[in-house]
Order: C-alpha cells, then structure tokens, then sequence
C-alpha cells in the first residue's frame, strides 16, 4: 500500500490509485477537465498539474496521469504548479466565448469555477476566436460548440463508456469539433448524462432551458421510479414545478449515471391536467367530507355485504408505506388481499423473484460491472432496465463476456453472444445449460434434490443451442464471477426459478455466482411481498362481474391503460355499489368513481422504495406540492389571492388518504413497523440510525419455496406448442420509451417513442408471407391491432414481438395465435 | 455507387485482415483517388465497407490532412507551416502562392486547377521552406522556383487535356 504525502498531509492508498484521487481522499481537490472517475484518465486537458518534489517522479506533472506511490511528496500549492495551471486555464480559455450571463451552465459550471480558482481574470489574447457550428441533437439536449475547451468527456462517455457511435470527435487540433456527422436526434438512450458530465456548457439540458439557475432551485436527492433500479436522481424545483433530474452518485446502484427515460420522465408532475381535487361523482367537492362519506358508504357496504365485498387494487411503484397501507387495511377489515398485478402470470413471477433472491445471491448493479461472465435470461436490458445495459457494458469492457438467451433480439451497446430461442422453450434450453454445467459432475456430491434435478434436466432431449450451451457452461465453470440476469417481462414463472436454481447450483459447485432479476417497475419487490400472488386485478374484475364484490378501492393504478377491455371493464365497474379511486395522474376512472381522492406524487412526498435487489432506499419530498405558478398565473404574475394555502395543495398521500378512508388514524409509524414484520428487520425503519445514502436490502429470501422443483413436462408441452401446433407467439414487450406509464407522459420522450409495430424474424415474416412495411392485421382479443411489419434480424422465429405502447398498452404479456390469426392487410 | 471494380479489391484486401477498421486510411484512400475527394457518399461507402458508422470514418477522415472532405483542385498545393519553414520564410512563401494563384489558403482556383492548403511538417526542414503538390516535394523555395514549379504544373495539365 503506497504511502504518501500531499501538502504535509500523509495518506495511504490502494496500488493503482492516481494522485488526483488520493488529494481528493484528503479533501484536496486538484483542478479537473478531462479527468472523471467513470472515465478515467487521459491527461488531454493538462489543468491537475501538481509539483512532485520527493520520490520517483519530479517537478511538474499531471496528477491523474500518475499513480501514487510510496515516497511521493507533493504539492498542490507550489507557486510553479500554480502558476503552470494559471496558464493552461488562459489557454483553454482563448476561444471560449465568456457567454456565461446567457449560458445555461452559468452557475454550476466547472469551467467558470477552475478559471476563478486558477486566477485568471483578465484577458490578454486580442485575436479572433475560432467558432463552430450547432448542431440540432434533439429534444433533450442543446448544443453550443464555442463553449468547448476540448477535455473529450463527451466523446469518451459517449463511445467509450455507453457504447454508442453518432456523437464523436472530428478534426484536429483548434478545430476540434465534438458532435454527430449531421445533425439529428441522438441515438443513445443515456445521452442526457452528456449535460452531467460536460464541465461547460456545450451540451445542457434543453427540456428545463430558461427555467432558473442552479441557485434558483430546491435541489433534492431522490430516487427514479421508472424502473425496477430504483436509480439516485437529484431533482431541481422551482415555482412548484420539478424542471429538471440529473444523475447522483450511488455506488451501489447507478454509479455517476442515469437512462434518459430516468432523467426525462418526470413531466407527469407538472402535468396540466393532473387532478388536484377530491371529487364526488366527477363534482369537485371539499375532501374531508369526501373522505367522511367514503368512510360512510365503505362501512355500509362491509355491513351489508360482508368484508370480503370489499377489494383493494394497488400500485406497484407506488410507496412501500402505500402497499403496507393496502396490506394492513385489507388484512384488519378482511377484505380480499390487495392486487398489485394486473397478470396473474406478472404476479407469480415476481413473487418467485423475490422469494428466490437468496442474500449469498444478490449482486448489486454495480456490482454487474465486475462480473467476468454474465448470462442473461429472456432480458431485454436497455428497454426493461436500460441502466443494467450500460453496467453489462463495463463488465464487458474490463474484459467479461456476455450471452444473452433471448426471443427480442435485443439492441445492445456491447459485444454479446446471442441465442434466438423462443419464450416457450428458455426452460428447455436453461435445463439443457444444467445438462452441460454438471457434465463433469458426480451427482452423488450434491444434494439429493439437486441431483434429482441435474438427473432429470439431464433426460431432456438435445436441442439445436446445444453446441452454445455447452461453450456458455464452461464458461460459467470457470469464472470468478458469474452473473445470471433474469427478466421477469416476457418469461415464465418456471424460467425465473430455474435461473435461481442454476446459480444455486453453481454454489454447490463451489462457484461463487449472483443472480440479478429486473422486475416489472419500481417497487414490485413490495408488492410482490406485500400482497398475495393469488390476488390480481383480472381475478378481482371477475368476483366484481360474479357480484361478490361490491365495492372496490382503486389506489394509484390506472386500470384503463393496464386492462385493454374497455368493454368489460366499463361493464364490470358498473356493476360495482361504490368505486373509490385514489390516484396522482388524470386518468379516466377518476371521473367515473364515486368518490375520487387526489395523492401525492413521489415528488412531494418521497417515500420508501424497494428496488429488484430488495435494497430499500428512502426518498425525501422535493417540492412542496401545489400548481406550478406557471399554470396559477399563466406565465405572468400568480394571482394576488390571500389564502392560507396554496392553489392545488389538496392532494395527500395515498397512504394516509387510506388509512383516513377506514378511519385509522393518518399515521406513518405504525406502517413501518408493519414493514419491518415483512421484511423480518426489527428496528430497520423506526430506530435511530437512518436508511444508509447507498441503501440496504432487506428484501431477504422467503423459506418455504423449494429449490430444484421444476415440472419439465409442462415445460416440454410449452416447448413443443409452437413447432408442433403450427401457432405464433405473440409477446407484447417494453420499451425503452413509450411503454412506462410515467415516463410516457413526458412530452421530450414522446418525440422519441417510435411508432408501434410488430417485429419478427425474417423466416417468421416468410412462413407468415409477409414483408418489412407490410400492415398485418392481428386478431386478438379485445379487439384486433392493424400494424406495420419489422423484420428484426436475429429474433426468435415463431415469436411476434409487439410493444406496449399506446394505444396498445395491455397487461397480457403472451398470445397463442394461429397463422389464419395474422393477416395482411392489402393495399387499397 | 461504387463501381465494383473499385468495391471488390477493397473488400478482398479488408477480408483478409483481422479487424477491418485496421485498413480504415488505406480504404479512405482508394475511395479519395476514385471521387476525386471524400465525399460524404465516400464515408457512407467506406462505413459499409469498414463495419464502422459513418461518424467513425468522419472523426478519422476529418483529422488527417490528406483526407479531403471537401472537392479540390487537379493538384493540392500544401505549403508547410512547422516551425522550421516558419523560421526560413513560410509566411512570404504562402504569401506569394496566394498572389500567384490569387486564392487564399484553403481555396481552390476558379480554373479547378490549384487548391492551396497547409501542412504542418512533411520533413523537409534541412531544405526548408517547403511545400508539396500531389505526393511531390519541393525544398528551398522562392518566388522563381514557385513560378517555375507552376509553370510546370499547368502546362502538364494542358498537355494531359490534349
């Protein structure tokens, strides 16, 4: 371990450590462009020079292009170095147009703070600048070239770290020119960290353009709910309104990064038309006599009826205190279980997730990046989970190899290896892999149930993966660190438990491997624990039709968009004696419901959040809640009106709404401790010591699922449905932007949704006689979709891939058609 | 389009290599020599052939000097601007080129017969000031070896028209 002295202050550090990361370890921070933690070094801006004046190296050097070692001493604050820095900030500056008063970095600008900390203040150089082009890079990021003083963040994040090829760098030396080869919308779903991490103002953030300056904004640490990650954002507010998120650092999660749909997906906030007030009927009403009379009409209805007239449907990424709310309440009044899941299948799945995640097994998404071998089962990353991709991407980077079983075909910005199997046949193909990872393997030394599991996966019949299988086996044997990433979008419950059941394996092989589930949304993993897999929305529709439910309790779920049977969905809710809904977003339930509630969004009031991990993070309130004064006043002066209050501040949380609806008393403790019987962690939410910055799991493995269970008949009866039958598989799937219901409200996102299609492989496309751009009518229930042909190289044949966006926004993930199903539509 | 007889030595010679983009100059090259410049179709035909995106093939095309992203003249005149050939008169060497031709650094004569461009160093600095016209070098340099050298030049090329 070398040992240093910087400014007389002696530090310690790892082997490998640069010097500019051992000052900062001492809390000195050495002037940066170039250099950045996630990108490393390149010692292209020449600004961290310090003055070396003992040991191997001597005089001045590039601190983040030295590593430290032993006998160093250093100065940050010899007037040489100082001097040397001085320069380099004069130089970097000669073509830099001083625009900060109408620059949107202005305020939070690196440049402008290492030109003041250099001590460069006047300018002497009298010549012409150079100046460049902008270039139109779409809704989300503006460029402006003059800024740059070529540090190449941008185009080593771009290309290097995220793995995308149409932003670079062109021309040499005071030309260089950072940008795409034309002008056009980025390609990289992740482009928005390029306003993060550019130390001036040539990329900023366009959506919150003319919104307020850095010191403007309430600035506050978050958590992203658009995935199942549950990644750290600090979000800025000002006037009411949420304008902006940028990336912030977990170490155990995001890293220094976040996905555009992250970053972007904000907007249903602010929305115009979200619901403010507590109606009855669709007539605005005050909201405690709302509540009063929804507390009425439940309790007659309980009275009447029984408790198990009453059933509740919950949110999947609403608050874990919401669902423990849900819980609590159905439990003591004796309603049915709340349903989180609109599939029963989606239900399923991720209670077997979550109950297989043993914690030997967890690996945190960072933690992907030191995987050597990574296998991905039926996973799509950057359009289920898009920061899994860039993770997978740095553990393949530091020399890791990735093999992806998929139907999708899924776009990936790294080197992988791909097997095009079937949603129907993963199982099979998984159980071969078993056949092959236990090749070698006396059964005798394992446990019995684990070798009655190898024996039987050893009976399946061999299959055309079979060479590939084999290779991604030895593969895995010999790793250090294997990772297995299971999707739970597309799969099958059995597919989620054979890949628990793989790394099990491998541990009673003495191999050290992590399983990695993404799930459906943010907090699935509450839901999964805090409701009963048996309990989801399509079970609820029936008892309501059967008439056994009267009464139902609509908490933050959009039934509309989830449940594509308008019909029967209208039907059944008529059907109801009382509807209460109780939601943050204008949905059209709202004025349908007898009584309508209005919550709070994340935004306003935080809460715990559970991501796939079972890591528990906790989010405070970022803005205070209210109209955004942009809409009180119209863009001019807010209204002069004296009122205790603000405008549109009805809305509480859903939770306490809740718990007020039943007539308990609005209380947070008593939820937590309710969370911590669930998660079996006395004391992790009400003691003393708060949620750690990085977060904990507690989301630890259920007793009572058993490993090695594994109905292979089933199995092979799926596997064999599609060549056998002659029938397609129609798989409705997520993407990137336009299927997360939040984020799709983002108008900046909306200009990056593509138009909906149904993807196939060529030979699918053949055998159906059908051709890219070809419209194809798809007889489905509960009403047939007419879309446009893609073929998409590589996918899976047999399999239809459709994603869920609007209009065709459905819960059912999987369709059976046969071929006379599909048809083509014929040119007028 | 490119012809296939530029398109397939190209994809042979790029076929035998182990990654493709290694052969990135030699591909811009050939494509330079067959449009007479990089066009933007030469990027898009050399992303194809190279297994890059067009982007990849512009951030090289755009760094190296002999790489014309733009149309020039039957002969480019590269005059170099090191600190050598700046030290022995480079500044009144442009100068004179300039006059001569009456363009300025990085136009092309109305004729289409002369483009003038820097260069920074083609080795020559023991013959400084220097310059170079398609490949060739020219060393010592004053305003009568210039006029010569272009003399040269054009009554080749009126030669080469008949």
């Amino acid at each position: 371990m070398p040992n240093l002295i910087i400014d007389d202050l002696p530090i310690e550090v790892e082997p490998g450590t640069k010097v500019i990361e051992a000052a900062e370890r001492l809390g000195i921070i050495i002037p940066r462009f170039c250099f950045h933690p996630a990108l490393g070094s390149v010692g292209a801006c020449r600004v961290c020079a310090v003055k070396f004046l003992q040991g191997p190296f001597e005089g001045v050097q590039m601190s983040c292009m030295i590593d430290a070692l032993d006998g160093m001493v250093i100065s940050t604050t010899d007037a040489q170095a100082v001097d040397f820095r001085r320069h380099v900030i004069e130089w970097l500056m000669l073509n830099h147009p001083h625009d900060c008063p109408v620059c949107d970095e202005g305020g939070h600008c690196l440049l402008q703070d290492m030109t003041v900390a250099g001590g460069h203040c006047i300018r002497r150089y009298k010549g012409s600048k150079r100046t460049h082009h902008d270039q139109y890079l779409g809704p989300l990021l503006q460029h402006e070239m003059n800024r740059c003083i070529q540090c190449y963040r941008c185009s080593r994040y771009y290309q290097g770290f995220a793995g995308y090829k149409d932003l670079g760098v062109m021309r040499s030396a005071a030309q260089v020119y950072f940008g795409r080869q034309d002008d056009g919308v980025l390609q990289n779903p992740f482009s928005g960290n390029l306003a993060d991490i550019c130390p001036t103002g040539v990329y900023t953030d366009k959506p919150s353009r003319f919104k307020g300056r850095r010191w403007d904004f309430e600035r506050t640490p978050s958590i992203c709910i658009n995935c199942s990650l549950g990644c750290n954002v600090t979000v800025s507010a000002r006037h009411r309104e949420v304008v902006r998120q940028e990336a912030r650092f977990n170490d155990k999660i995001n890293g220094h990064f976040i996905c555009d749909r992250g970053r972007y997906g904000f907007a249903y906030v602010n929305a115009a038309d979200r619901p403010r007030r507590a109606m009855v009927g669709g007539r605005p009403a005050d909201i405690d006599d709302v509540l009063l009379e929804a507390r009425s009409r439940l309790a007659r209805t309980m009275a009447e009826f029984g408790p198990q007239s009453v059933a509740a449907v919950g949110p999947l990424r609403g608050s874990l205190e919401t669902q423990a709310a849900l819980a609590q309440l159905s439990e003591a009044a004796g309603w049915h279980s709340p349903a989180f899941y609109v599939d029963p299948k989606a239900a399923e799945i991720a209670a077997m997730a979550t109950a297989r995640l043993e914690d030997k097994f967890t690996v945190s998404l960072r933690g992907i990046e030191g995987a050597d071998v990574i296998l991905a089962v039926g996973s799509d990353p950057v359009n289920e989970a898009p920061m899994l991709a860039l993770a997978m991407r740095q553990a393949v980077r530091r020399g890791g190899h990735a093999a992806v079983i998929d139907s999708r075909s899924p776009t990936l910005p790294f080197e992988h290896e791909y097997l095009p199997v079937a949603v129907f046949e993963l199982d099979v193909a998984v159980g071969r892999l078993v056949n092959f990872l236990c090749e070698d393997v006396d059964t005798q030394q394992l446990p019995a149930h684990a070798a009655a599991f190898v024996d039987e996966c050893r009976k399946l019949p061999d299959g055309r993966f079979d060479v590939y299988l084999q290779a991604i086996a030895r593969r895995l044997l010999a790793a250090r660190q294997p990772v297995v990433v299971c999707g739970s979008d597309i799969v099958e419950p059995a597919t989620v438990a054979l890949c628990a059941d793989v790394v099990l394996l491998l541990h009673h092989m003495g191999i050290d491997g992590k399983l990695f589930y993404t799930l459906k949304s943010a907090n699935a993993f509450g839901a999964a624990r805090l409701g009963s897999p048996a309990a989801n929305v399509a079970s609820v529709l029936r008892s309501v039709e059967r008439g056994t439910v009267k009464a139902l309790v609509v908490v933050e779920k959009d039934l509309h968009s989830e449940f594509p049977d308008h019909e029967r969905l209208k039907q059944a809710l008529a059907q109801l004696d009382l509807l209460v809904v109780i939601h943050y977003l204008d949905i059209s339930l709202a004025s349908r419901a007898d009584y309508f509630l209005p919550a709070t969004t994340i935004y306003e009031t935080g809460g715990l959040y559970l991501n796939q991990e079972g890591r528990l993070q906790t989010a405070p309130a970022a803005v205070a809640g209210g109209r955004p004064i942009q809409q009180t006043g119209g863009g001019a002066h807010p209204p002069r009106q004296y009122n205790r209050g603000i405008p549109g501040d009805t809305p509480q949380e859903a939770w306490r709404l809740l718990l007020q609806l039943c007539g308990e008393q609005p209380a947070r403790e008593p939820l937590l401790h309710r969370l911590e019987d669930t998660f079996a962690t006395p004391g992790a939410l009400t003691g003393a010591s708060p949620v750690p910055p990085e977060g904990m799991r507690v989301g630890h493995a259920v007793n009572g699922v058993a490993p090695f269970h594994h109905d292979w008949q089933a199995a092979l009866a799926r596997h064999e449905q599609l060549s056998r039958d002659g029938q397609m598989l129609l798989v409705t799937v997520a993407q990137t932007f336009g299927t997360e219901p939040l984020s799709c409200r983002s108008p900046w996102l909306e200009a990056l949704t593509p138009p909906a299609t149904v993807r196939m492989a060529l030979e699918t496309a053949t055998q159906l006689q059908l051709a890219a751009g070809d419209q194809v009518v798809l007889d489905i229930k509960p009403q047939p979709l007419t879309l446009p042909v893609v073929i998409e190289i590589g996918m899976a044949a047999n399999v239809l891939a459709l994603p869920r966006v609007a209009p065709h926004r459905m819960a059912r993930r999987h369709f059976l058609l046969t071929r006379n199903r599909i048809k083509k539509v014929d040119a007028p | 389009m490119l012809p296939v007889s530029v398109r397939k030595p190209l994809q042979k010679k790029i076929a035998s290599v182990e990654h493709a983009r290694e052969l990135a100059i030699d591909v811009m090259f050939e494509l330079q020599n067959h449009y007479g410049y990089l066009s933007d179709e030469a990027v898009a035909e050399a992303a194809g052939l190279l297994d890059m995106t067009p982007l990849e093939v512009d951030e090289l095309a755009t760094f190296y000097t002999f790489i014309y992203r733009e149309p020039v003249g039957v002969y480019v005149i590269h005059v170099c601007d090191s600190v050598i050939c700046w030290m022995d008169g480079y500044e009144s060497v442009k100068a004179y080129l300039c006059r001569r031709l009456n363009i300025d650094v990085g136009q092309t004569t109305p004729d289409g017969l002369f483009t003038l461009l820097p260069v920074c160093c083609i080795g020559y600095c023991d013959r400084a000031p220097a310059m170079l016209v398609n490949r060739k070098v020219y060393g010592h340099l004053d305003g009568a070896k210039i006029d010569r050298i272009i003399e040269n030049l054009v009554n080749e090329a009126v030669q080469a028209d008949q």
